[in-house]
């Protein structure tokens, strides 16, 4: 049409080249993510100065020691995995329990049954009305509490900080209201608040833990796994047992489980600054 | 020019494609209806899981963004591709495996988000089987795309008109971004952990998470403005250069705005305000592709009064303007403060969902509808009525959620005379109950809307083929 | 090539797609064009002035030295002094007195009831109602019938350290049986109604001493001194007051515990410890007993 004429500038050259167009577009386009997303990978300080020291996922914050839960991973003469440590254990009672940690001993992996109503809490959704994720104000610390670290998310995958209250934050909600609250209120979240527009989840009672969707086995086991590919410190055995470890439970327990796990792991301390 | 020689192009997918388009918005607008009465009055949920609020209104988001539109993205990039190109697709059949896999697969999509299945990624809640389907799928795309430009006559089109540098722009940076955020291990056929946590993975999903907005619903669909709008106005572009130079601008810039989504989170300051900053910068490269429309129009303004399509273009630029300068305003760290996690970021977001990007799209199907089945509509005074729900729907919606949103987050940091908080967060429940019976009035207005054009687009089509039928008759 | 432009006069580039899209080679708007560079000189200004670079070890942290937590720290610290300047004495008295001292102040009783509203409602009310009016299976807080004791300290230490409730199943023996607990469910109803002399209830009463159901819940159905046990001469019923309920209570018991773990069906009663979760536990803790003493049934 108009003509054949040498192309003036760059700009008209990428439009008459459109391979070239694709490269320049896309050269435009990666630039951000590499000034923005790579450093948050080397900066010590973006998680408060939590490292990985290994391939084992061994952590340590010299900064502040509080933060992680600190164990030591080593191999055994079998090649296995093995702590010092013990996340999880079955008691005399045949009841599995929390072995060496306890609340405020810092950020741990999540046991089997926490991991799974971890799961829950995404495939209900949870996390499209509710927040975990504690900003550095005045009324939310009232409210909530001390305002949340990188750190205490350092094994969430996926995070779940969500980007809307419909509901209160949850962040802070461990150990804030019993057991049998949380079954009521979930059961008809109406019943306890009046005024909640919360939907109730009747279904979690009847469903049992071990069962993922049609009748498909929820394998823990291979859960916790990936969990650790990813660089979520478990032992072997921890692993192993995995699947045991959530039998005879329902998907109640398993969502309250982790409702009450959450912002136990650490004990901030409000007169320290654990960010510039 | 010869006339009689017209070109010939391949449009029946663009047509199916069209009449997808038309029926998801008619189903998305209804689940974001739903929805909206859920918050109102909670018993609506039933019990049921599969449409519990937190599942429904996932259904909606990938509903009205992926599927509705999604399939506007294909049906007018392959509509314009060929036309500002001179030449046929690429290929036909991949066209239509791309369009009829994307079909499938985002119901799917809704399918299994319904029942669970999700990555508790926002905007990315497809599970692995079908994050992968839907990347494969998303390249036939891209790829049909750019061969056909790259199969043009360069003698008679030399230069690549600016629609497809937007549509092309979008590709590639949704592609990367997409893939990206999406890379996960699974743990069984309906579940996989993200590859990263904590704020690596938040960073990562909000690079992401903004682009599906930036790229998505902003250039895919200045694509469409850049057609449309000259074509339906039937006047030249306003300003070659100010398209040259905000085009580079939001290739380049949007990509960093991820991280105003988190501000005054345990992300360090400095991304916050890096996002920030460049948020703030983007107003004037924004509004430069709304200027370049509504100026496209100058000289045409008393077309407006006979013109239905041309309305629905024109309030779109308009609302495109609002909501590129609301989001940078939000983004401000002391606005953000105050909106963000309240309804203001919804009132946000559909100022530029329904203003913005449905609006345009509506226009554009309707000029498509006509063009591709050579008629004129059924009714250009449904249209005119379609134009008022949807315009009134739409400022129902966002008036509702800027007075919600805004209480919200007063109440929220709100002291009483003692220096003690004045209200606890269940009264601030309970005092959004009015605004949410508003909004969903408005989505009522907005989804009534949605099926008087998709009626209007059935009945155009029948008669178009009755037409059809009675000439190859008489014909005979 | 002009020839082919049918639109010669309009300023078009020369360039037209589909028949009759072209475009103009207006310049962008100028006070458009000035925006963009403004913008650009201000985002250099903020990049500068606010943290916004990262670097190799660390980043670069903005000539204003502004940090989100030192903003944080400066709007507490203002909302602090506020507070001091008008409520200094108010706020030293209730960290200084005891819960019983503040409550014979009208004036501090007052102060703590206004500054606990909000406390109250988003940290205690989803269990006992937004007026402590309770809720199905969380005990009222507004009226006089108290299962740890209603005096300012019992209520402190009741919201400090939590409360476990505890009750065998079966009486304190583990030994009645079904027929048992029916008769006795019947009396205790009965003695809610001020009903329980009639003789039809003989056997219940005989239960009721079998199962040493006075150890906790006091001779007459009335606890002698609070030790979480129900008073159950009142009408006011902990759980409920069906008769079906009250079998099942005295059948499963209040958090029976076997191997560690609660029994199925058992009662379940516990009140969290506060000492830990609140902001400010120390003045919090006692403001908050304050508040429950003067819903009503404080003693
Ligand atoms: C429609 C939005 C919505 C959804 C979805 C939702 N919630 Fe809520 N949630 C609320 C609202 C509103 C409240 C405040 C009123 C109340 O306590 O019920 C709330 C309160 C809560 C509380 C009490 C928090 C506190 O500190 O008082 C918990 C715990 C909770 N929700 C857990 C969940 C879980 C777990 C899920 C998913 C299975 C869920 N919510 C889904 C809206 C929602
Ligand atoms: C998880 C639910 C829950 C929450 C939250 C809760 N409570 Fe309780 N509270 C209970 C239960 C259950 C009991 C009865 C314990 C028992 O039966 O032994 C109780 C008992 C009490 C008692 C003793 C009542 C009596 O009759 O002796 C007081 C006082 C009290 N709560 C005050 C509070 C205050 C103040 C708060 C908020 C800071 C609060 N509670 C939060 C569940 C709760
Ligand atoms: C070891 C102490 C103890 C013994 C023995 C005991 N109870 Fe209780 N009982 C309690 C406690 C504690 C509660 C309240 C639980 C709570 O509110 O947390 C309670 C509650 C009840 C209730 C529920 C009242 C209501 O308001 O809903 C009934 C009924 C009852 N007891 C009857 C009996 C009978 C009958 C016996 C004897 C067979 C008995 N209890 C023996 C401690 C005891
Ligand atoms: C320059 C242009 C824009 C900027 C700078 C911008 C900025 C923002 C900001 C600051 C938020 C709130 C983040 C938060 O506090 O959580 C937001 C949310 C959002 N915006 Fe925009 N916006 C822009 C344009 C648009 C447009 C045109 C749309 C069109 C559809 C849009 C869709 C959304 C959506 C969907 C969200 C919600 C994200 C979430 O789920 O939280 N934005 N935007
Ligand atoms: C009838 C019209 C519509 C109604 C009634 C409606 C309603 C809703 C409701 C109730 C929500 C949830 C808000 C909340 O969580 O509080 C929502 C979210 C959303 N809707 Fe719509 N919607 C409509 C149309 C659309 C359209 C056409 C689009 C996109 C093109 C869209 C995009 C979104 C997005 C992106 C979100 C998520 C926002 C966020 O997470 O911040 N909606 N909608
Ligand atoms: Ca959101
Ligand atoms: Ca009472
Ligand atoms: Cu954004």
């Amino acid at each position: 049409m108009s003509d054949n004429q040498e192309p003036k500038n760059l700009q008209e050259r990428l439009e008459r080249n459109i391979f070239g167009l694709f490269m320049a577009t896309a050269l435009a386009v990666s630039i951000a993510g590499i000034v923005e997303i790579v450093p948050l990978f080397y900066l010590k300080d973006t998680v408060d100065y939590t490292e990985k020291t290994d391939k084992y996922g061994n952590v340590k914050n010299e900064k502040f020691p509080e933060l992680v839960w600190e164990r030591t991973f080593t191999q055994d003469t079998d090649g296995k995995l093995v702590s010092d440590k013990a996340l999880y254990k079955q008691d005399r009672n045949g009841n599995w329990v929390i072995a060496d940690w306890k609340a405020g001993d810092g950020v741990r992996p999540y046991t089997p049954l926490e991991l799974a109503g971890r799961d829950l809490y995404l495939r209900e959704g949870c996390y499209i009305c509710h927040s975990q994720m504690i900003r550095p104000f005045r009324d939310e610390r009232e409210r909530y509490g001390h305002f949340s670290l990188a750190t205490e998310s350092m094994y969430d995958h996926p995070m779940q900080w969500g980007s809307k209250r419909t509901g209160p934050d949850l962040a802070r909600l461990g150990g804030k209201y019993s057991d049998e609250w949380h079954v009521m209120h979930l059961l008809r979240p109406q019943d306890m608040v009046p005024e909640s527009v919360m939907p109730a989840y009747p279904w979690l009672a009847e469903n049992p833990v071990s069962e993922d969707f049609f009748g498909t086995e929820r394998d823990m086991t291979e859960r916790l796994s990936v969990m650790r590919t990813l660089g979520v410190p478990y032992t072997d055995e921890e692993i192993e047992n995995a699947n045991k470890a959530i039998e005879g439970y329902t998907e109640m327990d398993a969502m309250v489980a982790y409702l009450q796990v959450l912002g136990t792991m650490v004990k901030l301390d409000d007169s320290k600054s654990y960010r510039e | 020019m010869d006339t009689t020689a017209k070109p010939q192009y391949d449009d029946g997918v663009v047509k199916y494609l069209a009449v997808g388009a038309i029926t998801f918005l008619v189903l998305g607008t209804f689940l974001g209806t739903f929805a909206a009465a859920q918050l109102a009055w909670p018993v609506l949920n039933f019990d049921i899981a599969e449409i519990t609020f937190a599942r429904l209104r996932v259904m909606h988001t990938n509903t009205v963004i992926f599927a509705f539109g999604g399939m506007t993205l294909m049906a007018t990039a392959y509509y314009t591709v060929q036309r500002t190109n001179g030449v046929r697709l690429w290929s036909n059949g991949m066209a239509w495996t791309n369009a009829i896999l994307f079909t499938i697969g985002l119901l799917a999509v809704v399918l299994t988000i319904s029942l669970g299945m999700t990555t508790g990624k926002e905007y990315h809640e497809q599970e692995w089987p079908l994050a992968i389907a839907i990347a494969l799928v998303w390249t036939l795309y891209t790829l049909n795309f750019i061969m056909t430009i790259a199969s043009r006559n360069k003698e008679t089109h030399p230069n690549v008109y600016v629609s497809n540098w937007f549509f092309m722009g979008m590709m590639i940076a949704i592609t990367y971004l997409y893939v990206v955020n999406g890379l996960a291990i699974p743990v069984s056929m309906f579940r996989s952990y993200s590859l990263f946590a904590g704020v690596q993975d938040a960073m990562i999903q909000w690079w992401w998470g903004h682009n599906a907005v930036g790229f998505f619903l902003t250039a895919g669909f200045l694509g469409i403005m850049y057609y449309f709008v000259p074509k339906q106005a039937q006047r030249p572009i306003y300003s070659y250069r100010l398209s040259v130079i905000h085009f580079w601008a939001l290739m380049f810039g949007y990509v960093w705005l991820g991280a105003h989504h988190l501000q005054y989170t345990a992300l360090p300051d400095w991304t916050g305000s890096l996002g920030a900053v460049i948020s703030l910068a983007m107003i004037i490269p924004s509004w430069g592709g709304a200027l370049n429309g509504m100026l496209t129009l100058s000289g045409a303004w008393d077309r407006l009064r006979t013109d239905y399509i041309l309305r629905f273009l024109i309030i779109a630029l308009a609302f495109y303007a609002m909501s590129t300068f609301e989001g940078p305003v939000m983004a401000a760290k002391t606005v953000n403060a105050l909106s963000h996690y309240t309804d203001w970021t919804i009132g946000h977001v559909h100022s530029g969902a329904l203003g913005w990007v449905a609006m345009i799209s509506i226009g554009a199907l309707y000029h498509m509808v006509m063009k591709l089945w050579n008629t004129d509509m059924y009714s250009m005074k449904l249209i005119n009525f379609h134009f008022w729900l949807a315009t009134i729907g739409t400022v129902f919606y966002i008036v509702a959620m800027w007075v919600s949103g805004i209480m919200q987050g007063l109440m929220w940091r709100a002291y009483d005379e003692y220096g003690t908080l004045a209200y606890t967060f269940a009264e601030s429940v309970a005092a959004m109950h009015p605004y949410y019976v508003m909004r969903t009035v408005g989505g009522l207005l907005f989804f009534s809307g949605a099926v008087v054009m998709l009626y209007n687009v059935i009945m155009t089509i029948r008669m178009a083929n009755a037409k059809e039928t009675a000439a190859a008759t008489a014909n005979a | 090539m002009a020839h082919n432009n049918p639109w010669p006069d309009e300023g078009n580039t020369g360039h037209i797609w589909d028949e009759d899209i072209r475009e103009l080679d207006n310049p962008p708007p100028l006070w458009w064009m000035l925006s963009l560079y403004a913008g650009f000189v201000m985002m250099i200004f903020y990049a500068l002035y606010y943290p916004t670079i990262p670097l190799k070890d660390s980043h670069f942290e903005g000539l204003a030295g502004w940090t989100q937590i030192e903003e944080y720290k400066e709007d507490k610290a203002v909302l602090e002094n506020w507070r001091k300047a008008k409520f200094a004495d108010q706020e030293e008295q209730l960290a200084a007195l005891s819960v019983d001292e503040i409550l014979k102040n009208d004036e501090l009783k007052t102060y703590a009831v206004k500054t606990s509203k909000v406390l109250f409602g988003d940290y205690c009310a989803a269990c006992h109602g937004a007026g402590g009016q309770g809720n199905p299976n969380f005990p009222v807080l507004a009226d006089d019938d108290w299962l740890w004791g209603g005096k300012p300290s019992q209520i402190k230490a009741s919201i400090s350290n939590g409360r476990v409730g505890n009750m065998p199943a079966r009486g304190m023996m583990g030994n009645l049986t079904d027929k048992e607990i029916v008769q006795v469910a019947d009396y205790v109803i009965a003695l809610s109604e001020g009903k329980a002399d009639q003789s039809k209830y003989a056997p219940g009463k005989a239960a009721y001493t079998k199962g040493m159901c006075l150890a906790c819940h006091g001779p007459a159905g009335k606890p002698l001194a609070p030790a979480g046990a129900t008073n159950l001469t009142d009408g006011v019923w902990r759980f409920s007051g069906d008769r079906d309920e009250v079998i099942k209570t005295i059948t499963y018991g209040v958090n029976v515990k076997k191997g560690g773990e609660l029994t199925e069906n058992t009662r379940k009663a516990v009140m969290p410890a506060f000492k830990e979760r609140l902001p400010d536990p120390e003045v919090n803790i006692k403001r908050l007993a304050v508040y429950v003493y003067s819903l009503g049934g404080g003693q």
